[in-house]
């Protein structure tokens, strides 16, 4: 069965392997090597889209990724994709594509009444209309207009049928874009040069505008060869570069071939995130359409599209072309169509020309000094009205397509995003780019050189430039095959616009007419970035490509200026819609963010852990996997009774040595550490520049010059920089070295009424009486044989030992410590017992030390230095930070036991429940008494001792009374940890 | 005209051996402006210290340079402690030992397609031309810390032991198309080209 449309073998399909798909429902056949757009017109579907604002018929316009209107949803196994393009999408077995933004049908769709309503549709209308009442914009206005307007819908695709895609980082001297005859010849000499190249192609093969001239094969096949031979030379087809970043960064965006995305498990897109010491850009041009009545129907296309469907393809996208065009080069594809046999009209604007003499010598019925009126239809080019410049004769002419061009415009979207001036070329009548020798070169049609052997002698002469700059010589040149000719040409005659009376698109993808622009002009909105705003023109993902610069022309004429004062507006990253999930890459799930594991993870993990994750770390809450207090209250109680053991291990370390390092730790914290002994631990806290505090631990002096600083788990990272940065930016002077030891040293806390006993058996060389070795003693020992490190402080309120050994050793020293213990049931205790045991004793963590608070608010006041300088006391002295109504720290506990407290609870008094006097910053069930207790910072805190407010959640509908206590409700005189 | 093939074409066989390595590591820091004394005590046991972005190897052992006046020393494991105590009497007044034996992983990764599998994290450029043997430097690979050095028998990989887990699993999951096994362990000397691997 051969398509109707399908009338040559092309370059890229292959006859003899038929591809079965659907689109919408109906079954069809295409070829290997087909786009759906391809296998679409070969089985003569026209109408494949509804506009995104009017609901018109629309057809296929492009054959590249500059397609405005042929959007398609593809279903698969991840779903429903939005917004695919159908000129680029390849066919394959299977495949089921729908259109988009029609309901009932394409052929049927109830909106397209939105078409015949347009005069009240003007550009910005709903900004005007839609204004009152006020809240109806949110809730029904807006939710109307982005139902009835708008392309694909987005399908949540998550979980594992997400497209799997991953990042890839590339290195080369020179990135090549584009492989037309400008690029593959830059990237030739430069791979000859010994450089290392990167040659990237958005299509499927390399050859760019050669493809379409057999001419050109030889060449091409020498090419590629001699590239395929260069060690240095990586091309990359499939490859589309979105963004320019500057500094030879450059993200591209590499669809993969099927049997690669097979051999990398489905992978479907690959993020390549390439660095450069310089670039080509050899991006060649893009046609432009005109804009004239009627210009958006189905058949309407580029005239070089339907040259690409011919020769690619072997399709024919009419048996009775009209061509609408002002340029010889749009003649290419006068002359293959008409090579192909089908019978061509030329309505050219000029009145004669070199091209046009060539295409009448062919039997080609060309008539110069004439333009479209309009092109008309149901769904789809019926006939054509022409008429002569001058506005009298008049014909119409049937049709089944019309294919158009308003000439080519240099892609200088890339140059653009590095800066490069755009510069107005007359005799192209178009923009070229003005790039920075330091940043690259462009080559060929993108630097407005036109014709296939100008253009790769122009990425020749850009390969010397840059070869030059580098220091390399440059290569040989590929040996043996010879440039075919370029033509002679006639001059562009510049055409952006036939007026009418019906509509005529500048943005076929956001339905923007001419008269918007006008619309736009007269409402003020006149410079070209205003005129984008207002009327969305170019802000479509296809951004743009094909009418960008005829808006700005329609919007030159109605202020009156040369196009080349109006500009275009100005493109940014990425140059083309990019998937989230090629953006995301491999770091998704379980590589979404790392996870930092304690020494004994499995250990943990295998005693029935449910674990919690603290910033990046993953700790055991509690040694069960049951709901509930009951097990983290037992965890507790056996500490407060007799003795247990708990991993703190994911505390921040960070060993300081040095002739300096006690004057350092003065100026780092608030309190001082000079006057620390050897072989003791001290309490400390930090401030930040601004006076707030930074966060808390013990340090301890090892030895004269040396001292272990200990930082919360949450503020590890943070606290370490702080340090490295005040050393090595302010003092760098001072004689010290800071070393993260975090992970090299496990530390576990042994608590409890019985850990003397525990510890004792364990510890080797060390005599732990009060006496010889009391509350805040550190000492270096022997620890189940390994040597560690041991501390007398306590998180829990109870006598306590912190044990550190390196992490190796831990599993063998946590237990040994386990077995010294069973006498005493030790047991393991988790983040959650540990926080019922700190909360209770009233130590504050990150939920307290929360940046928002100071040194006086947590009742830490007295710990700051009279007379010496450190971090944070200009600015802590500040009286607003000691003034009696900031939030203070507290303890609170409900009146009635059975009441429980939660974390965030706003405080308020009985008398005034609408303002906040604070909140529960930390809760828990308690282990020394009934019911729950929590810390809390409220206003004028230490002053309402023994006062009753309300703690209210009106989230949970709940308000309970609750008693300001002292925040340290257990052990106020420390007796415990002194024992 | 076919494309020239892209050189990340996973193969049969693994394209990536992966070996865990047992050592003791110690780091050796300058106090400010006294790395010229650091240098010469370790010259005059036996060890050049390289300049920044280089690895040293001399009688079984391994220096890296990839902080400035700090070097990692990675040395057969001894008793635990004893190869940062040799080095912390050494340095004297001049600087500063630390063991951080149990706080980096090292493994040795070789085969012919570790660079591309490295690539998918990996922002510098590994290729011999740029990063030949004997450099070293620091970086970050799926948000984690790593240190690298080229090494005769392959690539040295350091990173922090509590996080060296995830990026196992990043690792055995991106290097899946390219093959990646499990070797025996290997022995510094075996790193420093001492040994036959």
């Amino acid at each position: 069965m051969r398509a109707p449309g399908r009338i040559a073998r092309g370059l890229l399909t292959d006859p003899d392997r038929p591809v079965g798909f659907r689109f919408d429902g109906r079954s069809m056949q295409g070829l290997t090597g087909d786009t759906l757009a391809a296998a679409l017109l070969a089985n003569g579907q026209r109408l494949v889209a509804r506009s995104f604002k009017y609901h018109r018929p629309r057809g296929i316009v492009t054959a590249g990724p500059e397609e405005p209107c042929a959007l398609v949803d593809v279903i698969g196994v991840s779903g429903r994709e939005p917004n695919r393009l159908a000129t680029t999408l390849l066919l394959h077995e299977g495949l089921v594509a729908e259109s988009q933004n029609r309901w009932p049908s394409l052929r049927f769709d109830v909106l397209a009444l939105n078409d015949l309503m347009a005069r009240f549709l003007p550009a910005g209308f709903y900004y005007k209309t839609f204004m009152a009442p006020g809240w109806a914009w949110e809730r029904l206005y807006e939710p109307l207009i982005r139902r009835a307007a708008g392309l694909g819908r987005l399908e949540a695709i998550v979980g594992d049928h997400a497209a799997p895609a991953e990042t890839v980082h590339d290195h080369a001297d020179v990135l090549v874009v584009g492989a037309g005859t400008a690029g593959l010849t830059a990237a030739h000499r430069l791979g000859t040069s010994g450089l290392k190249v990167m040659l990237t192609e958005q299509d499927v093969v390399l050859g760019g505008g050669s493809l379409l001239d057999a001419r050109w094969s030889a060449w091409r096949e020498s090419v590629c060869t001699g590239l395929a031979g260069l060690a240095t030379v990586r091309c990359l087809p499939r490859t589309t570069v979105l963004g320019a970043y500057g500094h030879g960064v450059f993200g591209a965006l590499e669809t993969l071939s099927p049997p690669e995305a097979a051999r990398f498990g489905g992978l479907r897109e690959r993020l390549r995130i390439i660095r450069a010491r310089r670039v080509v850009f050899a991006t060649g041009a893009l046609e432009r359409l005109i804009a004239f009545p009627g210009n958006d129907l189905p058949g309407v296309m580029l005239a070089g599209a339907a040259h690409q469907y011919l020769r690619r393809y072997g399709v024919a996208v009419g048996r009775r072309p009209v061509f609408f065009l002002n340029s010889d080069e749009a003649y290419e594809a006068v002359f293959a169509l008409s090579g192909a046999g089908i019978e061509c009209v030329v309505i050219d604007v000029r009145d004669s020309s070199l091209a046009a003499e060539r295409a009448r010598a062919l039997g080609v019925e060309v008539h110069g000094g004439a333009v479209v009126e309009g092109a008309y239809g149901r769904d789809g080019v019926r006939t054509v009205r022409v008429v002569d410049v001058t506005g009298r004769a008049r014909r119409e002419l049937a049709a089944d397509c019309l294919l158009m061009s308003g000439g080519h415009s240099p892609a200088t979207t890339l140059a653009s995003q590095l800066g490069a001036r755009l510069t107005w070329q007359e005799a192209i009548a178009a923009f070229t780019a003005d790039l920075a020798p330091v940043i690259g070169q462009m080559a060929g049609a993108a630097r407005g050189v036109f014709g296939l052997a100008a253009a790769a002698r122009d990425g020749e002469s850009a390969a010397r430039t840059l070869a030059a700059q580098l220091v390399r010589p440059v290569g040989a040149a590929y040996p043996g095959v010879d440039l075919p000719p370029d033509a002679d040409v006639t001059p562009i005659a510049a055409l952006w616009e036939v007026r009418g009376p019906a509509k005529a698109f500048v943005d076929l993808q956001n339905d923007v007419t001419t008269a918007d622009v006008r619309l736009s002009f007269r409402e003020g909105y006149e410079h070209v970035e205003h005129m984008k705003r207002f009327t969305t023109h170019g802000m479509a993902t296809d951004q743009g490509r094909i009418g960008g610069l005829v808006g700005s022309a329609v919007l030159a004429q109605a202020r009156g200026v040369p196009l080349w004062q109006v500009g275009q507006t100005r493109p940014r990253p990425f140059a083309q819609p990019v998937p989230f999930a090629a953006l995301a890459g491999g770091e998704v799930r379980e590589h979404y963010r790392p996870k930092r594991r304690l020494p004994l993870h499995d250990w943990h993990e295998a005693a029935g852990a449910t674990f919690v994750s603290t910033g990046l770390w993953l700790r055991p809450l509690v040694y069960s996997h049951r709901q509930g207090w009951e097990a983290v209250l037992n965890e507790a109680r056996a500490v407060r009774r007799s003795v247990g053991i708990t991993d703190v291990s994911s505390l921040g370390k960070i060993d300081v040595q040095g002739p300096d390092a006690a004057r350092f730790l003065d100026f780092i914290y608030a309190n001082s550490f000079s006057t620390l002994a050897v072989g003791r631990a001290r309490y400390g806290i930090m401030l930040r520049e601004d006076g707030m505090l930074l966060d808390d631990g013990t340090t301890s002096r090892l030895a004269p010059e040396h001292f272990l600083v200990t930082t919360t788990t949450a503020n590890a990272a943070a606290t370490l920089e702080h340090m490295e940065f005040h050393l090595q930016a302010v003092w760098p002077q001072f004689q010290v070295l800071l070393t993260d030891v975090g992970d090299q040293w496990a530390q576990f806390a042994v608590a409890g009424p019985r850990s003397r006993e525990v510890v004792a058996a364990v510890v080797a060389g060390l005599e732990l009486s009060n006496e010889a070795f009391p509350f805040m003693a550190a000492s270096v020992a022997t620890i189940a044989g390994v040597a560690g490190r041991v501390f007398r402080i306590s998180f829990s309120g109870e006598l306590a030992y912190e044990l550190a050994v390196p992490a190796r050793h831990a599993l063998a020293v946590w237990s040994a410590v386990l077995e010294a213990g069973k006498p005493f049931g030790i047991a393991p205790y988790g983040l959650d017992a540990l926080n019922t045991l700190r909360i209770e004793k009233g130590h504050v963590t990150a939920a307290e030390l929360n940046g928002n608070t100071s040194a006086d608010d947590l009742g830490m006041q007295r710990m700051l230095k009279k007379h010496d300088d450190f971090i944070g006391r200009a600015l802590a002295q500040r009286p607003g930070l000691a003034a009696p109504e900031r939030l203070q720290l507290v303890g609170v506990r409900p009146l009635a036991r059975a009441h429980r407290l939660r974390n965030g609870l706003q405080l308020v008094a009985p008398e005034a429940r609408t303002t906040s006097l604070g909140y529960v910053t930390s809760s828990t069930p308690s282990v020394e008494s009934d019911g729950w207790v929590g810390l809390a910072l409220v206003a004028g805190g230490r002053r309402r001792l023994g006062q009753r407010l309300i703690g209210t959640s009106p989230v949970h509908d709940e308000a309970i009374e609750i008693e300001i206590v002292s925040p340290h409700m257990l052990d106020p005189e420390n007796l415990r940890v002194r024992a | 005209m076919s494309a020239p093939e892209s050189e990340s074409m996973p193969r049969a066989t693994p394209g990536i051996r992966l070996a865990s390595c047992a050592a003791d590591i110690v780091e050796i820091a300058a106090l400010h402006g006294r790395a010229p004394e650091l240098e010469n005590i370790a010259g005059a046991r036996g060890l050049d210290l390289p300049v920044l972005g280089r690895v040293a190897v001399a009688s079984g052992q391994l220096a890296l340079g990839v902080r400035p006046a700090r070097w990692l020393l990675l040395a057969p494991p001894a008793h635990s402690g004893a190869t940062a105590a040799r080095w912390q009497a050494a340095c004297g007044r001049a600087g500063a030992a630390v063991d951080l034996s149990s706080g980096l992983a090292v493994w040795r990764l070789a085969g012919p397609q570790v660079r591309d599998a490295l690539a998918r994290a990996c922002r510098l450029d590994l290729d011999p031309q740029v990063f030949p043997a004997g450099s070293a430097a620091a970086t970050v690979m799926a948000q984690v810390a790593v240190i690298l050095a080229v090494l005769p028998s392959g690539l040295l990989l350091l990173t922090p032991t509590s996080t060296a887990r995830h990026l196992r699993a990043w690792l055995a999951s991106t290097a899946k198309p390219f093959g990646l096994v499990s070797e025996a362990d290997v022995t510094v000397g075996v790193l420093s080209g001492d040994q036959a691997t």
